[in-house]
């Protein structure tokens, strides 16, 4: 017997998800986010996952872990006190940035976020050309002054981002070596090591959120190692920005490629599921107790971004140019809104309602969760509609207290609206559904898709309670509840392959580069991300190397990624891939100019460690036939008896008509008058129109 | 989908959002197939164009999120064309880059392609980029010149295409008469290939809806932008002011003169309900060099302010519907009104950006929570050409350099950054090196040019450039050398424009702000952008945050006594006296 543990940490809830690799039986543990201590909440849930299971750590075959650590200390402000070294003339780099505004009309729009302050930018003498040539020699003798400095400053942390070092590397390395040595308190990071590619601003601004966010990752992460090594467990994998597994020494080299980690699972598991059912167009929607994200898959393809910008004024609604972060690594495309079961209602000064972007968070909570929140939240709002069950305990043995729920309605939405508590309520759920729908409409009709071709998943603890309505707002004709929605991105976790992507720019012409020189820097990540899958402990038959070079014709300013064969780098191989290029450039652009030379500028190397498929069932139980029913409000027809199912005695090819609810330990879905849910062979809940 | 709109057939809410995201989107794909196969610097790192969809009647339905300041004349660039080929055919292609044929200047090159679905003329396609070189006696086509016809390349409107193919005899003209002509023809390819998106997008709205659908659809984009515009306009109070600013002048000493003369542009404007009126009568007549804007420049500047003061948000699609509820007067003849043979290539940006912050200006006096003190208000633009020793081939380098935004009513200005109405990007440094003989020694914030003020105006930023082997051909164009960015409600001006050069002897002597010039090998040539105004008196600045400025070097001590009156109680912690 094998077991793969998935834990995500949600702004509410830490889930733990088991998955038996045999059966592809599932278990879900859910225990509360620790905001204080992240790896607190992660303990409880292992500790609890392991006793429940019951699960022998020796026979778990893969932990992993998805976190929103690098994002939230990128959001909250809350990374590193950090330094920035640049070439002299250059210390304003990341804020100058590419000088464009996020927005065209907003005279009011906030200027970018700046991780260094400039009382702590710092320049060094030193020059090298664009042919990789020394031009001014590293002035070893300021090196000291600087050294003083960032001491005196009390830095935890400094990126260094020297000009062409991506040709050549001496001078900023000679500087990490005096950095490190003389201040081995200080986390360095060299834009050399972590982002070898042209362009100084991109590149400085990925370094600089490594060495932002590392000291807190770090800390972080060895506290996990600690105590999951304490429990026998296989050493722990962290979930990557586009989708595939990284071990801890990995991310700590660069935490950048792990921002959107948590995020990224769901996205996974939506696409798994996408496989497994042989649905190619997915929306992927995702409602936790603070966030609601939006993500498609078109085609079975999972959106992916290059040009990513991480925290920001702009990040939280849809990805914008000009006021995060940006950082040179691939991402999953996604729209997020501040919209999840623990956002709290309340008037603005103009008496209109407005829901969020504040969240009660895990603590205090709802009001209905008594741990001492008292302002309404939208899931309370549920529970005063009836949708959530408060007979039952719900998940982390929370038992909802629906007096509680009302109290806090009506005295901050009801009253002073001068209506009932239920029409407060469902006041509220609209509000929050149609922020929620911008989300969806980012992803979809913003981008020309027309949401009527695609099927909603809908997961996270918050998803299904809400899925149905927003398909009815957007026309989308189906909602899919996959098993274990409330823990759906952990399972995502366990079912990802370990990945890292490998970058070098190698900046030459592709019709006269020797092969010699493309194998020696493919061979040379090749043998990183070998090594790599090796200390993850993959068996070498498991890993594969994908190639991929950064081409474009000599005078343009953007490259199309190229897929390149394996084996021996040839003359011959060469030739092919310069053929692929005009092709894909043909493809993409609608014109092609095979007669001119071709610029190599980045050569790229994604490691894939495979871990076998698994596939997901929801395990059900002979059902009882006793009809339940509890009282809920639903906008067309008033307070109704619905039905209520336990969703593990739904057996395959059951049909359930709404109005009704169905209730599982982690997630409560809902589904509205005129609509009908189906239960497919695997467990999965297919909900269209009756 | 407002009820009012008066549409010829009832269009469902549903589709006609889906349908106009649809439109916005495909002309945000012309905008990345253009920026991403384009060879011209100023084209794929700068984002120095734009791209558009046009009904058959030639109005603008949706633009790409590129530059407000081609707002006002693509529309009239693409009725050019049908004025003049009123007959055009799938196969066709036409070009023109003449600002008096609704161009702006000669260096932007308009391509138009009609979008057919069957035999049935369904729209157009016009993508309108920036050519780092358009002819003339000067790399770039930026010389200080007295007539049009010393700018350049000037093409009225003109089939490119015929039966679907390049026309050799049009394009041996074109290519005969620009710099680096093949990089040209990699920017046109580009255009073309962009404008062939925008024909297959519309193309495949008309086989998923219809083709009378989707023109219905196209109808209704521009009614509910004019609807929107004017419920956003209601919101604004009446009121009538005048703002007027001076310009550093025109590039060309007149004779027996020894300084380039200023010259004022003054714009009156009337609100009234839903409408408003821009009157720019008092505004100095032609100019000799070529600060002259054609009328369609100037109200790409007044569309893009009033946008801004109305729409922050940017609720309302930019399209020929918003711009209905607006008026503009202007004197034929007059700098904001060009008349041929009057030169055009500075105005287009020089003018444009300067009535924007003109109508920011009295629109601060009807509204004052909305408008912001002077921002740059110039394009700033260096250009470079010559020989390149590494590859004996002939270069242009075209840069912008952007200062900053003014100071707002409740908050700073944003530092270096592109201002209202522009939105280049810089050029990386790297990728500048490694394709022009350049070395870029300086790229940097100089303090106190930020105006002072409750809020602080937006610092400038320095550029130098190190010319490498070989004596280069320099061009400029920069405003507010003379006229700083005014600050508003109090605030002070923000620090004035600088472009000067350091020979390799070590003199150092400034250089014209507008026109060509020799730049000798090894020498340095520095460009101190424009800062921005700041809003509100200095003495209500937050002390905190001045003392945080002075630590941080934003603004120096020595600034802090004379603008602000003094750090107060406190001064700078030691931490940041140290760099």
């Amino acid at each position: 017997m094998a077991w793969r543990l998935g834990i995500d940490i949600g702004g509410t809830f830490t889930d733990v998800a088991i998955v038996n690799e045999v059966t592809g039986g599932i278990g879900v543990v859910k225990v509360p986010t620790t905001p204080g201590d992240f790896a607190q909440g992660v303990l409880n849930g292992l500790g609890k996952a392991l006793a429940v299971g019951p699960v022998d750590p020796a026979a778990v075959a893969l932990l992993a872990h998805g976190t929103t650590v690098v994002t939230n200390a990128l959001l909250e402000r809350k990374g590193a006190r950090c330094g920035f070294i640049a070439t002299r003339g250059f210390r304003d780099l990341l804020e100058l940035r590419r000088s464009s505004k996020a927005s065209l009309y907003d005279l009011l729009q906030d200027g970018p976020d700046i991780l260094v302050p400039r009382r702590f930018r710092f320049e060094i003498t030193e020059r090298i050309d664009a042919q990789g040539e020394v031009v001014l020699p590293l002035a070893e003798n300021e090196i000291p002054r600087l050294i003083e400095a960032i001491r005196a400053a009390d830095l935890e942390a400094v990126s260094v981002s020297l000009m062409f070092s991506f040709l050549n590397d001496a001078h900023e390395r000679r500087l990490g070596t005096r950095l490190r040595e003389a201040l081995p308190g200080v986390a360095v990071f060299l834009s050399c090591e972590v982002l070898p590619e042209i362009r100084e601003f991109e590149r400085a601004s990925t370094t600089s959120v490594c060495a932002y966010v590392a000291p807190l990752l770090t800390s972080y992460l060895a506290r996990l190692a600690d105590a999951t090594a304490a429990l026998k467990l296989p050493p722990l994998h962290v979930m990557g920005s586009s989708g595939g597994i990284l071990d801890i020494p990995e991310c700590l080299r660069m935490p950048a490629a792990v921002v959107e980690s948590g995020p990224a699972a769901g996205v996974v598991a939506a696409s798994l599921i996408g496989r497994q059912l042989g649905i190619a167009d997915l929306i992927s929607f995702d409602m936790g107790g603070t966030t609601a994200k939006a993500s498609v898959i078109s085609g079975g393809e999972i959106a992916v971004t290059a040009e990513y910008e991480v925290g920001g004024a702009a990040n939280a609604k849809r990805w914008l140019h000009g006021t995060g972060h940006p950082i040179r690594v691939p991402v999953i495309d996604l729209a997020e809104v501040s919209a999840g079961g623990g956002s709290i209602a309340w008037l603005d000064d103009g008496g209109a309602l407005k829901i969020g972007p504040h969240s009660a968070g895990a603590v205090p909570g709802p009001a209905a969760y008594g741990r001492g929140g008292t302002r309404p939240t939208v899931t309370d709002a549920n529970v005063v509609l009836g949708y959530l069950d408060p007979a039952s305990p719900l998940a982390g043995d929370l038992v909802v207290d629906r007096a509680a729920a009302s109290g806090a309605i009506a005295r901050d939405v009801a009253e002073p609206l001068g209506v009932s508590v239920e029409e407060g309520a469902a006041k509220i759920l609209e509000i929050v559904n149609a922020n929620m729908c911008e989300a969806l409409r980012i992803v979809s009709i913003e981008r020309g898709l027309d949401p009527r071709d695609f099927s909603l998943v809908a997961f996270g603890g918050a998803g299904p309670l809400h899925a149905v309505a927003l398909a009815a707002e957007l026309a989308i004709p189906e909602v899919i509840i996959p098993p274990a929605p409330g823990a759906f991105s952990a399972l995502g976790l366990v079912a990802s392959d370990v990945k890292r992507d490998y970058s070098r720019t190698l900046y030459a012409d592709l019709g006269t580069i020797g092969p010699a020189q493309v194998g020696d820097v493919v061979s040379e990540m090749e043998a990183d991300g070998a090594a790599m899958l090796a200390r993850a402990g993959l068996a070498p038959e498991a890993c594969a190397m994908q190639r991929s070079a950064d081409l474009r014709y000599p005078r343009q300013a953007y490259e199309l990624t190229v897929p390149f064969e394996g084996g021996e780098v040839t003359r011959a191989s060469l030739d092919r891939l310069m053929t692929t290029f005009h092709q894909r450039h043909e493809q993409t652009y609608g014109h092609a100019n095979p007669g001119e030379p071709v610029q190599m500028v980045n050569l790229r190397v994604t490691a894939v460690g495979r871990i076998p498929a698994i596939r997901i069932r929801q395990e059900t139980q002979p059902a009882r036939r006793d009809v339940r029913q509890r009282p809920a409000w639903f906008p067309e027809v008033g307070t109704v008896m619905a039905a209520v199912h336990r969703r593990e005695e739904l057996a395959p090819g059951t049909t359930i008509a709404g109005p009704c609810i169905i209730d599982a330990l982690d997630c409560t879905a809902v589904i509205p008058p005129g609509w009908t849910g189906r239960v497919d062979a695997d467990g999965y809940i297919h909900v269209r129109r009756s | 989908m407002p009820d009012s709109a008066p549409h010829k057939r009832p269009i469902d809410a549903a589709r006609f959002e889906v349908v106009k995201n649809s439109l916005y989107s495909a002309a945000e794909e012309m905008k990345i197939v253009l920026a991403k196969t384009a060879y011209s610097p100023v084209l794929k790192a700068s984002g120095d164009y734009s791209c558009g969809i046009f009904d058959v009647a030639g109005n603008m339905v949706a633009q790409g999120p590129d530059l407000p300041i081609h707002l006002g004349s693509m529309p009239d660039t693409v009725r050019a064309v049908i004025e003049v080929f009123p007959d055009a055919t799938p196969d066709d292609v036409f070009i023109h880059n003449d600002p008096y044929h609704g161009g702006s200047h000669l260096p932007d090159v308009n391509v138009v392609m009609p979008a057919f679905f069957g035999d049935r003329l369904i729209g157009y396609g016009c993508v309108r980029a920036h050519w780092a070189d358009i002819g003339s006696a000067t790399p770039g086509s930026y010389g200080a010149v007295t007539e049009i016809y010393g700018e350049g390349l000037r093409l009225p409107p003109i089939r490119l295409y015929r039966d679907g193919k390049l026309d050799p005899s049009v394009a041996a003209i074109i290519f005969a008469n620009v710099r680096q002509a093949s990089e040209r023809q990699g920017d046109l390819r580009a255009q073309i290939a962009a404008n062939r998106r925008a024909v297959a997008r519309l193309q495949a709205l008309c086989e998923r809806y219809g083709a009378d659908e989707l023109l219905c659809i196209m109808d209704a984009v521009l009614d509910y932008s004019e609807t929107m515009m004017r419920a956003a306009l209601r919101r604004i109070p009446d009121g009538d002011a005048t703002f007027e600013e001076v310009l550093d002048g025109d590039g060309v000493i007149a004779p027996g003169a020894t300084e380039d003369e200023t010259f004022t542009i003054r714009g009156t404007i009337c609100k009234r309900g839903d409408g408003i009126t821009i009157d720019f009568t008092g505004t100095d007549m032609r100019v000799a060099g070529p600060m002259n804007a054609p009328a369609t420049v100037t109200a790409s500047g007044v569309f893009g302010a009033l946008k801004m003061i109305a729409d922050p948000q940017n609720r309302i699609p930019p399209n020929s519907g918003a711009w209905r509820p607006i008026t503009i007067h202007s004197v034929p003849g007059s700098v904001v009104h060009a008349q041929p043979p009057a030169p055009v290539v500075y105005a287009n940006h020089e003018i444009s950006l300067r009535v924007s912050d003109i109508i920011l200006g009295a629109m601060h006096q009807i509204t004052p929570d909305r408008a912001v003190a002077g921002s740059q208000g110039t394009g700033g633009v260096v250009i470079f050409g010559g020989r390149d020793y590494r590859t004996d081939s002939v270069y242009v380098s075209y840069e912008v350099t952007k200062g900053g935004v003014g100071a707002r009513p409740t908050k700073d200005g944003i530092n270096a950054i592109a201002g209202p109405l522009a939105n280049q990007m810089n050029t990386p440094v790297e990728i500048l090196e490694m394709s022009f003989p350049l070395r870029v020694e300086e790229y940097s914030l100089v303090p106190d040019t930020g105006g002072a003020g409750r809020y602080r105006g937006g610092t400038a930023a320095r550029r130098s450039w190190r010319i490498l082997n070989h004596d280069a051909q320099c061009t400029t164009c920069c405003e507010r050398t003379v006229t700083a960015p005014p600050g508003l409600a109090g605030g002070l001006a923000g620090g004035a424009a600088r472009i000067w050069i350091t020979l390799p002897d070590g003199t150092s002597r400034p250089v014209t702000s507008k026109g060509a010039f020799i730049a000798p090998s090894g020498s340095l040539l520095t460009i101190d952008v424009p800062g921005s105004g700041g809003f509100g008196p200095p003495a209500e600045r937050d002390r905190a945050v001045l003392r945080e400025d002075v630590i941080d070097g934003y603004v120096s001590r020595e600034s802090a006594d004379r603008d602000y009156g003094g750090l107060g109680s406190g001064g700078p912690q030691s931490e940041g006296e140290q760099r």
